[in-house]
């Protein structure tokens, strides 16, 4: 399956070709250098980029230009940056987040 | 899925019905509304759900028009303690 | 330190960069994406002259030609904050601060959500997000959709997925509810859509569609709600629908789809699945001010520009001094009108820094954004030029009360 729009009736030929490797989630995947980490996992077949930090729920791309945070993500090691304007390099080492342990009881209703 | 389970801010995960009952149960403004539960309190800061918080609130701000009822405050994108710091590069 | 600092990289910031570049004054851009052309990157639709508007092509004329007037960017890069110094602004990032007498904000516009059941689901996105994938990344959104709100910015995009192969089962309301208002209401919508029947006409005809002249528009018209909904360029759009659930095991698999009254309350029963493995929200657009906000100016809300706007008069000037926006910050609108607008905050800018006989210009160039906004081929709201006639009322009456106060 290619998600890759190779050609389009008004834009033309796609003129990028320059693929480099990356990993996400210790898994090999090869994207286009300097298109967002979005795209490229996109283009590969991946929509869940991360785990909500409470619940586990999977999360996608939203907003797409970096207004929604949803698609944060580890790249190198360093922590939420946004996938949809992060440039792809060769090498990346891009993680999800897990979802984090919650041991502090919700008191809400007690409070009340 | 139900409607009630129906989220409202994807950031805290909150909820249409938890925001109807709140704002039914406290009469309350937008402000209150997002302080009581945490809608529009996380990680985009309330970009994308704001405006639907305010039209959930019950009461409506007398000068509405001429303000803001959410408040923006900085930093308006997250920063990490790490640069706060000015930790070297 | 720059003589001027612009705020996003789009339009209206890359034309104003370059009307101060001309006047002589050293500039930096600041954006937060990683390249220039802000939303204006995704647009793609034929003027009614048979050309095409290639978003990606028009960034790159304004990107190159800011470029050879030794405009300076900064790409990839947030402003967090802004702050009113002694004179001048200070302008917060991540790894810097910088100074400036006058600061342009041109950050223009975020989407409104519509909230659905289950649009958290990876395979839900807004319909900007979809055109971006589409146009500019060039990498499909998925490989069926349906698009959620029916109004002028999801019929255009939804003619530029269609165009990049992308198959949509339809185009549909929201489930009603306090949050949705009128963009679930099928009569609500219907009028909405009457302002723009401009945007049926041939298409495409050239790529061999069975589309016909104003046949949208038409059927529309004449059969008030067809049971069936009608086609726009081959993709249904039903107005007597709404999506009440998105569904799907970690990712979008379809859509439960209800058939609903005039007034968009659910007939139950009606119920329906659509598989489809990705889902465009379409709640429109709204100006993003958050930095002049944070800088203290006065707004006021005006619906016809799509929310809450910083006040400001014809010349882009805000209430605070060095302060200029251009853009969807002011109003939601085409990119013409911002591009023009950016002209007339750059040429601002010129005079008060002191580049002397530009009143004429200025004038002309606040002429010619109006001009642009009577002949926009796209409007967001049928009443735009109404609410810049409220905002520059509020404007004077603002001005007029700290003038009091201080005399």
């Amino acid at each position: 399956m290619n998600r890759r729009i190779l050609d389009h009736p008004i834009l033309g030929k796609a003129k990028e070709d320059n693929y480099v490797s990356f990993t996400f989630n210790h898994q090999s995947y090869k994207g286009l250098k300097n298109e967002p980490l979005a795209a490229a996992l996109l283009a590969n077949g991946v929509r869940t980029l991360r785990y909500h930090e409470e619940s586990g729920s999977c999360r996608g791309i939203y907003c797409n230009i970096g207004h929604c945070f949803e698609c944060r993500v580890t790249v190198n090691g360093k922590q939420a940056e946004r996938a949809c304007l992060t440039p792809l390099q060769d090498g990346m080492v891009i993680e999800s987040n897990e979802k984090l342990p919650t041991p502090v009881k919700d008191w809400s209703a007690e409070h009340e | 899925m139900t409607e009630d389970k129906m989220i409202v801010c994807r950031c805290e995960e909150v909820t249409y019905k938890e925001l109807l009952e709140t704002a039914d149960k406290y009469d309350c403004s937008a402000r209150e509304l997002k302080l009581r539960t945490r809608a529009g309190m996380g990680y985009c800061g309330g970009r994308t759900c704001r405006n639907m918080v305010d039209k959930m609130a019950s009461t409506m701000e007398s000068n509405k028009r001429t303000q803001t009822t959410l408040k923006y405050q900085p930093p308006i994108r997250p920063i990490r303690f790490g640069d706060l710091g000015g930790h070297e590069k | 330190m720059n003589d001027v600092i612009i705020i996003g990289s789009g339009p209206a910031g890359l034309s104003a960069a370059i009307t101060c570049a001309n006047k002589g004054l050293n500039v930096l851009i600041i954006d937060e994406y990683l390249k220039p052309g802000g939303r204006l990157l995704g647009q793609l639709y034929e003027e009614p002259d048979g050309t095409w508007w290639n978003g990606i092509n028009e960034s790159a004329k304004l990107y190159e030609e800011a470029l050879n007037k030794d405009v300076q960017f900064l790409m990839n890069t947030p402003v967090h904050n802004i702050e009113k110094a002694k004179d001048g602004w200070v302008i917060y990032t991540e790894d810097n601060t910088f100074n400036t007498n006058h600061l342009l904000l041109a950050t223009g516009a975020a989407e409104s959500p519509i909230p659905v059941p289950g649009w958290t689901l990876p395979g839900v996105m807004s319909v900007g997000a979809a055109q971006v994938m589409t146009n500019v990344h060039r990498v499909k959104p998925g490989e069926k959709g349906v698009i959620i709100g029916v109004n002028v910015l999801s019929a255009a995009i939804a003619m530029e997925l269609k165009l990049a192969d992308v198959d949509l089962a339809c185009l549909t309301l929201p489930w009603n509810n306090q949050l949705t208002e009128e963009a679930a209401q099928p009569r609500k919508v219907m009028e909405s859509l009457l302002h723009v029947s401009h945007m049926a006409p041939s298409p495409l005809v050239r790529t061999g569609s069975k589309f016909m002249k104003n046949d949208f528009m038409k059927k529309l018209g004449i059969t008030f709600y067809p049971k069936k909904g009608v086609k726009m360029w081959d993709i249904p759009i039903q107005l007597r629908k709404a999506v009440i659930e998105i569904y799907g095991n970690n990712q979008v698999e379809g859509v439960t789809l209800a058939t609903i009254d005039t007034n968009g309350e659910v007939i139950k029963g009606s119920e329906e699945h659509i598989a489809c493995d990705f889902v465009c929200i379409a709640g429109g657009l709204y100006p993003l001010t958050e930095l002049a906000a944070v800088a203290g100016c006065p707004f006021y809300l005006i619906e016809e520009l799509g929310g809450y706007v910083p006040l400001h008069n014809t010349r882009m000037e805000t209430a605070l001094k060095g302060l200029y926006v251009a853009g969807n910050i002011t109003g939601i609108e085409g990119a013409k009108v911002a591009a023009a607008q950016g002209v007339t905050a750059g040429l601002s800018i010129a005079k008060d820094s002191g580049v002397n006989g530009l009143e004429s210009e200025i004038k002309k160039s606040i002429q010619s954004i109006e001009r642009m906004r009577e002949n926009a081929y796209i409007q967001f709201h049928s009443d735009v030029a109404k609410g810049k006639r409220i905002l520059q009322d509020q404007w004077k009456e603002y001005k007029a009360s700290t003038e009091t106060v201080f005399l």
